[in-house]
C-alpha cells in the first residue's frame, strides 16, 4: 500500500498536480476572503468567465491562453472598478449582463474553433494531471504576489474590508487597494484556468471564505482557515479524482462543498447566546 | 478667510434628472457646532457627503483654507472625521470592537507602519470615554445599534480630525440611547475642541452645545442662524411643511405636533 502510494508520488505529473493543488487552493482561498467579506461573488464569477473567454479567444488567435485570459480579466476589471464605484447604479444587473456576455464570447469562440475542442474544454473544468511546468511557475508567482500583498497591507486591507467608505474617510488609499484586488483576482483566476478551470474556480473563490466566516472573528485566522480549507479541498479532490477516476475539477468543488457543510453545522458562531449568558459575560468583561 | 474652516460657494449636486443640492453657500468657523436640519430628501446627507469628499459636485468648496474637489489629498482627509448613520455590518464579520475603533488611526499611521503603544492607548481611552471599553474584545457585529454607534464615534475621534461630520448619528436608536449618544457628542465637542456638523431630521433630539442651525429643504438652504431662532413653530412648520408649535417648560423648549 505505502509502496504503491510512494510509487504514485514519484511520477512527475502527480508531483506537479500536488504542487498545483496547494498553490491553487491557497491563491483562490486567499482571494475568497475578499469575495466573501466584500460580498462580491458576482465580481468573482465575472472575472472567471472573462478569464475563460479570454483563454478561448487566445486559442483561436494562437496566443498563450493565460496571457489572453489575463488581458480580458484586466479589461473586465477596468470596467467593473469604476462601475462598482458609482452610487447611482445597481452593479448586480450590469454584472449579470457582463458575465453572460463573456460566456457568449467564450462559447462563440469554442464554436468557431477549428482545432480539437478538448483543450478548450480543459479550460472550463481544468485538468490537474496535465499541467506543464510553466503553468506551475505562473501559479506560484501569482500566489506569492498575492500573499505578499496581504501581508504588507494587512491593516489597510482590514479597513477596506470593513468599509470602503470609512477607509476613504480616514485617509486610507482604498481605491488603490481595491484596484490591486481586482487585478489580483484577474491574475489568480487566469492562472488557475489550467488547474480547476474557468467554471469551477468560482466554487473556490467563495467556499473557503464562507468556511472561515463560520469559524472565526479574527481576520488573521480568517485568512489562514480559508487558505487551509482551499488547500485541503484541492488535495482531497485530487485524491478522489485519482482513486475513483473522476474529473478532478468536479471532485475539488464537491470536496469544498463538503468542508463548507461541515463548518456550517459545527460553527461556534451559530451557537445561540442566551440573554442571561450575555449578561454574565458582560459583567465578567467589566471586571 | 482663513478663520473659516469650511466654505461652500454655490455648491450643487445633480444626479440623473434631479438636483439634490442647489446653490448652497455656507461658511463654518473653527470650533463651531452646526446642526444641518431638514426633512427627508432635503439634501442633508448629500451636503455631508460633498464635504466628506464622497460625492462629485459643482461650485467651490474649501476646507481649512484650501480649495478642494471630491478627490482630495490624504492630509486633508485625515482632518475630516466621519460618522455614518448606521455602522452596517454582518453579525459574523471578523472584526472586534477595538479593532474597528483602531481602523480610524490606520490612515494617519500611513503604509508599512504598525500601530504602536500610543495608538492602542488612545483607542482604549476613547472607548472608555464612549463607555464601550468593556466591549473592546467583542465582535462588532454582535453589538447593539447604540453600542456600535458609540464605537463609530470613538473610531472617528481616534483619527484626530479637526472637522467632524455626523450623519444622523441617533437615527434608529431608542430614546434613552439617543440621549446618551447626544451627551457623548456634547462631551466630544467640549473635550476635543472640534468643529462639528451634525445632520438630523429630528429637531427634538439635538446636542446641547449646538449653537447654529442650517436648515435645508428640497436641496436649498432655507435657514441659517441661531438654533434658538430655528426652533420656532413658524420656522419648523415652514421647513417641514407640517403644523408645529413650541412651548417652554422649566427653561426647556419642547416642540409638539398635532
Amino acid at each position: 500500500m505505502v509502496e504503491s502510494i510512494l510509487q504514485t508520488l514519484s511520477y512527475a505529473p502527480i508531483q506537479r498536480a500536488l504542487a498545483a493543488c496547494i498553490l491553487c487552493g491557497a491563491s483562490c482561498a486567499l482571494l475568497s476572503v475578499f469575495v466573501v467579506l466584500m460580498k462580491m461573488p458576482l465580481i468573482g464569477v465575472s472575472m472567471s468567465h472573462a478569464a475563460f473567454a479570454g483563454a478561448v479567444l487566445g486559442m483561436l488567435l494562437d496566443i498563450n491562453p493565460f496571457v489572453s485570459g489575463f488581458i480580458l480579466c484586466l479589461l473586465t476589471a477596468a470596467v467593473l472598478g469604476p462601475l462598482s464605484d458609482r452610487a447611482d447604479m445597481a452593479p448586480e444587473n450590469l454584472l449579470g449582463i457582463l458575465f453572460s456576455f463573456l460566456m457568449g464570447v467564450a462559447f462563440l469562440g469554442m464554436g468557431i474553433l477549428t482545432q480539437t475542442k478538448a483543450g478548450a474544454l480543459n479550460l472550463m473544468w481544468g485538468s490537474l494531471l496535465t499541467l506543464s511546468n510553466n503553468d506551475l511557475y505562473v501559479l506560484a508567482l501569482v500566489t506569492l504576489v498575492l500573499t505578499v500583498f496581504i501581508v504588507l497591507f494587512f491593516k489597510e486591507i482590514r479597513v477596506v474590508l470593513f468599509s470602503r467608505r470609512l477607509a476613504a474617510s480616514s485617509g486610507v488609499p482604498e481605491r488603490v487597494i481595491y484596484y490591486i484586488l481586482l487585478f489580483m483576482t484577474g491574475a489568480v483566476v487566469s492562472s488557475n484556468l489550467a488547474t480547476v478551470g474557468g467554471l469551477l474556480i468560482f466554487a473556490l473563490l467563495v467556499q473557503p471564505g464562507a468556511v472561515a466566516l463560520q469559524l472565526t472573528y479574527n481576520l488573521k485566522s480568517f485568512f489562514l482557515i480559508s487558505a487551509a480549507t482551499g488547500i485541503l479541498a484541492c488535495f482531497l479532490g485530487l485524491v478522489a479524482s485519482y482513486v475513483f477516476d473522476i474529473p478532478s475539477g468536479a471532485s475539488v468543488v464537491l470536496a469544498a462543498t463538503v468542508l463548507f457543510a461541515l463548518a456550517f453545522v459545527f460553527s461556534p458562531k451559530r451557537r445561540v447566546v442566551r440573554p442571561i449568558e450575555r449578561k454574565i459575560q458582560d459583567e465578567n468583561d467589566r471586571r | 478667510m482663513t478663520d473659516h474652516y469650511l466654505t461652500l460657494k454655490q455648491v450643487s449636486v445633480r444626479r440623473h434628472q434631479s438636483l439634490l443640492l442647489s446653490g448652497i453657500d455656507l461658511r463654518v468657523s473653527k470650533n463651531e457646532f452646526v446642526g444641518v436640519i431638514g426633512p427627508n430628501g432635503a439634501g442633508k446627507t448629500t451636503l455631508l457627503n460633498v464635504i466628506a469628499g464622497f460625492e462629485k459636485f459643482s461650485g467651490a468648496l474649501s476646507l481649512f483654507g484650501e480649495a478642494q474637489t471630491w478627490r482630495r489629498p490624504r492630509q486633508t482627509r485625515l482632518r475630516v472625521g466621519y460618522v455614518p448613520q448606521l455602522l452596517q455590518i454582518d453579525p459574523g464579520f471578523p472584526i472586534l470592537a477595538r479593532q474597528a475603533v483602531m481602523t480610524g488611526a490606520v490612515g494617519r499611521l500611513g503604509l508599512f507602519r504598525k500601530p504602536g503603544k500610543q495608538e492602542y492607548e488612545n483607542t482604549l481611552r476613547l472607548m472608555d470615554m464612549m463607555r464601550v471599553a468593556h466591549l473592546a474584545d467583542r465582535p462588532l457585529g454582535q453589538l447593539s445599534g447604540g453600542e456600535r454607534q458609540k464605537v463609530s464615534l470613538a473610531r472617528a475621534i481616534v483619527q484626530k480630525p479637526d472637522l467632524l461630520l455626523l450623519d444622523e448619528p441617533t437615527a434608529n436608536l431608542d430614546i434613552a440611547v439617543q440621549k446618551e449618544v447626544l451627551k457623548l457628542i456634547d462631551e466630544i465637542s467640549e473635550r476635543e475642541a472640534l468643529t462639528i456638523l451634525f445632520v438630523t431630521h429630528d429637531f427634538n433630539m439635538l446636542p446641547e452645545r449646538m449653537r447654529r442651525a442650517v436648515m435645508l429643504k428640497g436641496g436649498l438652504k432655507v435657514f441659517d442662524g441661531k438654533i434658538s431662532a430655528a426652533l420656532t413653530g413658524n420656522e419648523l412648520s415652514r421647513v417641514f411643511e407640517y403644523p408645529l408649535e413650541t412651548f417652554e417648560r422649566n427653561g426647556k423648549r419642547f416642540i409638539c405636533y398635532g
